[in-house]
C-alpha cells in the first residue's frame, strides 16, 4: 500500500465531519420535533380546557336548551352522565358529508365506506341507515329488507290504520327537550314529506305535515329505501328510527328500530356536534394546523384543516436539501405530529370528548433543511478542501519520496558518487533523511575516492623506503669483501625488492590509465587491422592459448586513443588468459550495431558469479582466487577490469561480463561508439 | 680530474647510498637536502652534472624551482629530474624546464650511473669535432650516438637522453619492430608500458614540431614500435 493511498483513506476520515453533521442534524430535529411537540400539546390542552363542559358544542346539549323534563325517566341522560358516558347500540353518529347528497330515494351520492352503515334486526326483519351531516343538515339514508313492501293507500287517511302501508317513524328529543313523533309514509315511490299525528283542538288527532322533513321512497329489489333530511335545528339529544313493516295494508306491523315500539320515545342518541363548534375551532386556527374533536370514542365531531396551507411560503426546497435529506431522513420520519387532548365535563370527572391537533412537519422541517442544507455544504466542503489538501500534500510527499529514492539508487553507481543530493534544504523531517543521507553519501564518497587513491598514495609512500632498501642493496652488492655466503642472501632480498617494486608499479596503474586518459589525444581510427594485429601479437605473447578472432570485413571507425584502446585489449586478455586453462582458446570478437562496435571476449574459464556481476568492473575489486591463475606471480589488485571500464567510457562506451551460455565461461563485453 | 656530481635529495639514506654509490664510480659528490643549501652551493660553484629530487623537504616542487635557477645559471648543465613521482605531468614540466632526463626512483644505481656517465660522455662529445663513424644517417635523419644528438632535416632535436635511446634503438634497424621491453632496455630504464608510449608520443610531437608530416615512428598494435623510413 503506497503512502499516497494511505493518506487518502486517512482523508476518507474528513467525511466524518458530514456524517457527525448528519447526526447532529437528527439530534436536532428530534429536539425540535420534541418542542413542537409540546408546543402543539399546549394548544391542544389550551383548546380542550376551552371547551371543557362544552357539551353544547360537543353534542348540541346545553343547560338553556336542554332542562331535564321532570316526567322524563331518562334525566339522568343529561346530568350528571355525559352523552358518551354509555354509548348505546342505539346511538347515532352520522358522518360528515362532503355534499349535499340529493334526495331522490337512491343511495348513489353516499360514501360508501363500509362500515357506516347501522343494521337493525328483528327475527328476519332487518333495515340499515346511514346517516350524515351537511352543515346544518342531517340526512338520512334507510334502506329496509323487506319482501313483501306496501304502499299507503292512494289518498287514504293516515290515522285509518286499515289504509296504512309500510310506515317508518322518525322520533325526536327536541332541543326543548321534548319528545316528537313524525311519520314517513308514501302511496308510491318518489318525494315524501314527514308528518306528524298532534292533537287537535278538541283532543281529536291532527295529522300536520312537517315539511322541514321531506324526502324520497324508492322501492329497490330487495324492499326499499327512504333518503331523508332533517335539519339540526330540530334535533335535540335524541333521535331514532322504527320500521313499521307490514305485510299488507291494514296489517299489524312489525315494529322494530332505534324507538320504544309502544310509545315511541326515543332510545338512542344523535351525536352530532354543534355547527358553532366548527366555527369555535376555525378560530384556532393557523396554516399547517388540523384541529379536531372527536369523540371519547373516536368518532369525529368536528373538524377544522388547514394542514394543506403551507406555512411558510419560503422559498421551494432546493435540489441539494433533498438530497442531503434522503441521507438525514429515517424511514419512520412521519410527516405531521399529532397531539391529542381529554376535553373534560364541567366537573373534570368524565372525558367527553377528545381534541386532536395536528400539524404538518413542513413548518419547522424548511428551517431544519435550511440549516442542515448549510452545515451540510460547510462541512461537505470542508471535506473536499481536506481531501485534496491531503491528495496535493501525498502527492507532493510522494513526489518528494520518489525522488529521493531516485537519488539513493542512482547515488552508487558506477559513475561514482553524486554529492548533491535533493531535498537537503526543506526543514521539515524529510529534510532531516536527505540531509543524513547527503552526510553518508559524502562520506562514502570521500571513503572510495580514499580507496581510489589509496593505491596510488600506497604506491608513492612506499616507493621512497624501497629505494633505500634496493640502493642500499646495490650498493652492498659493489661492495668489495661481502662474503661469498653472503651474496646468496643478497641475490634474494634484490629479488624481493624487484617484486616489491613490481607491485608498486601495478598499484599505481590505474592512477596512471587515468592521467593518461586525461591527457590521451583523440583520433579516428580503424579498429579492425588494431584488433588483427593484436590478435597475432597476442599468439606470440600467449603461445599457450589459442587466440580465435571473428572481425567484420568492413572498416569500423572509431573516435579515439588507439593505444588506450590496445591497452584495454591487454587487460581483457590478461583477464581471459588468467581465466582460462592452459590450450583454452580465446574468442575475440567483433560485431556491430548501427552506432556500436561491440567488442566482445570469451574465454572457456569460470563463469561470472552472480555476485560479481555489478561489481567487476568497480576499483579495487576481484573475485579471483588466491592461486587462480597458473605460474602467475604478478600482483593483482583488482584494477584490470577497472581500467577496461575507464577506457570504454573514455570512448563513450560501456563494459560489461557476463556468464557464456551453460556457463561453460565468461564473455567481457566493451560497446564503442562508432563514428 | 674529478667530475663534480651534484645530488640534491632531502632523505638522507637515499642521498648517502646515491653519493656512495657515484663515489664508488670516481665522481666527486656533493650532497645537498634542500634547495637552498644547494642554491647557495651552486651560486659559488657549478656542478658538473645535478640530480635533483622533485620534492624537496618542505617544498613539493623545489626540484623544479632549483632546475629552472640552475638552467638561469648554465645552459649547458646536465640536469637529471629524480623523483618518486611518477605522473605524467611532472615529467613534462621537469623536461620543459630543460632537465636532460626525467627518472623515477625505480631506477637501479647502475642504471643510474649509466646514465650520468652517458650525459658526461654527450657533454664530451659536444666540445669534440664530428666523428662520423658514430653518426647514422636514414634519410633526413641524422644520429649521432656519441654526442647524443638527432637531427632531422638539418635541424637538431632536442631529446631527452631517454627519448634519445629510443629513437637510436629503432633507427638502426628501421623496419625491425622493437617491443616496449626491448626499447626499455636500450633507454637503460624500468618503465611501464604508459610511460614507454608517451615516450614516443613525445618523440614523434618534437620531430613533428620540425616537420608536421613525420611519421617514421610507427605503431605495431600489440607489438612496439617500428621505424620506417
Amino acid at each position: 500500500m503506497s503512502l499516497r493511498l494511505k493518506l487518502l483513506l486517512l482523508g476518507l476520515l474528513t467525511l466524518l465531519l458530514p456524517w457527525g453533521g448528519c447526526r447532529y442534524a437528527r439530534q436536532m430535529e428530534d429536539a425540535l420535533r420534541e418542542g413542537e411537540r409540546n408546543s402543539l400539546q399546549a394548544v391542544a390542552q389550551t383548546i380542550a380546557s376551552s371547551l371543557q363542559g362544552r357539551t353544547d358544542l360537543l353534542y348540541r346539549e346545553g343547560k338553556e336548551h336542554a332542562p331535564p323534563p321532570p316526567d322524563t325517566q331518562d334525566n339522568t341522560d343529561d346530568h350528571p352522565a355525559p352523552a358518551e358516558a354509555a354509548p348505546s347500540p342505539y346511538d347515532l353518529q352520522p358522518i360528515r358529508l362532503g355534499a349535499p347528497p340529493f334526495l331522490d330515494g337512491y343511495s348513489d351520492e353516499w360514501p360508501r365506506t363500509p362500515g357506516t352503515w347501522r343494521y337493525f334486526t328483528r327475527d328476519k326483519h332487518r333495515f340499515g341507515i346511514l346517516a350524515g351531516v351537511y352543515e346544518r343538515m342531517l340526512y338520512v339514508l334507510l334502506d329496509v329488507e323487506d319482501d313483501h313492501w306496501v304502499f299507503d293507500a292512494p289518498g287514504a287517511n293516515p290515522l285509518d290504520a286499515s289504509t296504512t302501508g309500510d310506515r317508518v317513524w322518525v322520533g325526536i328529543l327536541d332541543p326543548t327537550g321534548a319528545e316528537r313523533q313524525y311519520f314517513l309514509s308514501a302511496p308510491g315511490p318518489g318525494t315524501v314529506t314527514a308528518r306528524r299525528i298532534e292533537q287537535g283542538e278538541y283532543g281529536q288527532p291532527l295529522v300536520v305535515d312537517e315539511p322541514r322533513m321531506v324526502g324520497a321512497w324508492q322501492p329497490i329489489p330487495k324492499g326499499y329505501q327512504l333518503e331523508f333530511q332533517v335539519p339540526l335545528s330540530m334535533i335535540g339529544r335524541r333521535f331514532g328510527v322504527l320500521i313499521d313493516d307490514r305485510d299488507q295494508r291494514g296489517a299489524t306491523a312489525v315494529s322494530y328500530g332505534t324507538l320504544y315500539s309502544d310509545d315511541l320515545h326515543t332510545v338512542g342518541r344523535l351525536i352530532v356536534s354543534a355547527p358553532e363548534l366548527t366555527g369555535y375551532l376555525a378560530q384556532f386556527m393557523q396554516p399547517g394546523l388540523r384541529l379536531a374533536v372527536t369523540t371519547s370514542s373516536g368518532r369525529l365531531l368536528a373538524q377544522v384543516d388547514a394542514l394543506a396551507q403551507v406555512a411558510v411560503q419560503g422559498p421551494q426546497r432546493g435540489i441539494l436539501a433533498s438530497f442531503y435529506r434522503r441521507f438525514v431522513d429515517r424511514p419512520g420520519d412521519r410527516k405531521q405530529i399529532v397531539s391529542d387532548a381529554p376535553i373534560y365535563d364541567r366537573d373534570h370527572h368524565n372525558v367527553i370528548g377528545n381534541l386532536t391537533a395536528t400539524e404538518t412537519a413542513d413548518r419547522w422541517s424548511r428551517l431544519r433543511d435550511r440549516a442542515l442544507t448549510q452545515m451540510l455544504n460547510f462541512t461537505l466542503i470542508t471535506s473536499a478542501l481536506a481531501f485534496i489538501a491531503m491528495f496535493a500534500f501525498s502527492a507532493w510527499l510522494a513526489l518528494r519520496l520518489s525522488r529521493l529514492r531516485r537519488a539513493s539508487e542512482s547515488a552508487l553507481t558506477r559513475e561514482g558518487l553524486i554529492t548533491t543530493f535533493p531535498e537537503t534544504h526543506s526543514p521539515d523531517e524529510l529534510g532531516d533523511v536527505a540531509r543524513g543521507f547527503s552526510t553518508l553519501l559524502g562520506r562514502l564518497n570521500e571513503y572510495t575516492g580514499y580507496l581510489r587513491t589509496l593505491a596510488g598514495k600506497l604506491a608513492h609512500e612506499i616507493r621512497t623506503p624501497l629505494t633505500i632498501v634496493r640502493s642500499s642493496l646495490e650498493n652492498l652488492e659493489s661492495e668489495k669483501g661481502v662474503p661469498s655466503g653472503a651474496r646468496v642472501y643478497l641475490e634474494r632480498a634484490r629479488q624481493g625488492s624487484e617484486r616489491l617494486n613490481a607491485i608498486l608499479i601495478a598499484m599505481g596503474a590505474a592512477t596512471r590509465v587515468e592521467e593518461a586518459i586525461s591527457n590521451a589525444e583523440r583520433s579516428r581510427f580503424d579498429l579492425v587491422p588494431l584488433l588483427a594485429s593484436a590478435a597475432d601479437a597476442y599468439r606470440i605473447a600467449f603461445a599457450e592459448r589459442r587466440f580465435a578472432t571473428e572481425l567484420p570485413q568492413e572498416t569500423v571507425m572509431i573516435d579515439g586513443a588507439p593505444d588506450l584502446i590496445m591497452q584495454m585489449l591487454d587487460k581483457l586478455i590478461d583477464n581471459a588468459v588468467d581465466f582460462s586453462p592452459s590450450g583454452a582458446t580465446i574468442t575475440l570478437r567483433l560485431t556491430l550495431d548501427p552506432a556500436v562496435a561491440v567488442l566482445e571476449v570469451d574465454n572457456p574459464g569460470p563463469p561470472i558469479a552472480p555476485e560479481a556481476q555489478g561489481r567487476l568492473f568497480e576499483s579495487l575489486w576481484q573475485s579471483r582466487r588466491e592461486g587462480g591463475g597458473e605460474n602467475d606471480n604478478r600482483p593483482h589488485f583488482g584494477l584490470g577490469l577497472y581500467i577496461v571500464r575507464l577506457i570504454a567510457e573514455f570512448h563513450g562506451g560501456t563494459a560489461a561480463a557476463e556468464s557464456l551460455p551453460g556457463n561453460s565461461g565468461a564473455r567481457f563485453t566493451v560497446r564503442l561508439v562508432r563514428q | 680530474m674529478k667530475r663534480n656530481v651534484a645530488i640534491v635529495e632531502d632523505e638522507p639514506a637515499i642521498r648517502d647510498n646515491y653519493a656512495a654509490a657515484f663515489t664508488r664510480e670516481g665522481y666527486q659528490v656533493r650532497a645537498y637536502a634542500n634547495r637552498k643549501q644547494a642554491m647557495a652551493a651552486f651560486a659559488t660553484r657549478l656542478p658538473d652534472l645535478a640530480v635533483i629530487d622533485i620534492s624537496l623537504e618542505d617544498e613539493p616542487e623545489g626540484g623544479f624551482e632549483l632546475c629552472r635557477q640552475l638552467r638561469a645559471l648554465s645552459a649547458e648543465l646536465p640536469i637529471i629530474f629524480l623523483t618518486a613521482r611518477d605522473s605524467e605531468l611532472d615529467a613534462v614540466s621537469g623536461l620543459r624546464l630543460g632537465a636532460d632526463d626525467f627518472l623515477t626512483k625505480d631506477l637501479s644505481l647502475a642504471h643510474l650511473i649509466a646514465r650520468v656517465n652517458a650525459l658526461f660522455r654527450r657533454v664530451d662529445a659536444l666540445r669534440k669535432p664530428l666523428e662520423a663513424s658514430q653518426v647514422v644517417r636514414r634519410g633526413p635523419l641524422m644520429l649521432d650516438g656519441e654526442r647524443m644528438q638527432v637531427e632531422w632535416e638539418g635541424q637538431v632535436v632536442l631529446l631527452s637522453l631517454t627519448e634519445f635511446w629510443i629513437v637510436h634503438a629503432l633507427a638502426r634497424n628501421p623496419g625491425h619492430v622493437k617491443n616496449r621491453q626491448q626499447l626499455m632496455d636500450a633507454a637503460n630504464v624500468v618503465l611501464d608500458d604508459n610511460t614507454i608510449t608517451s615516450h614516443v608520443k613525445r618523440i614523434r610531437r618534437k620531430f613533428q614540431s620540425i616537420d608536421p608530416t613525420f611519421d617514421a615512428v610507427q605503431t605495431v598494435y600489440g607489438m612496439g614500435y617500428r621505424w620506417v623510413e
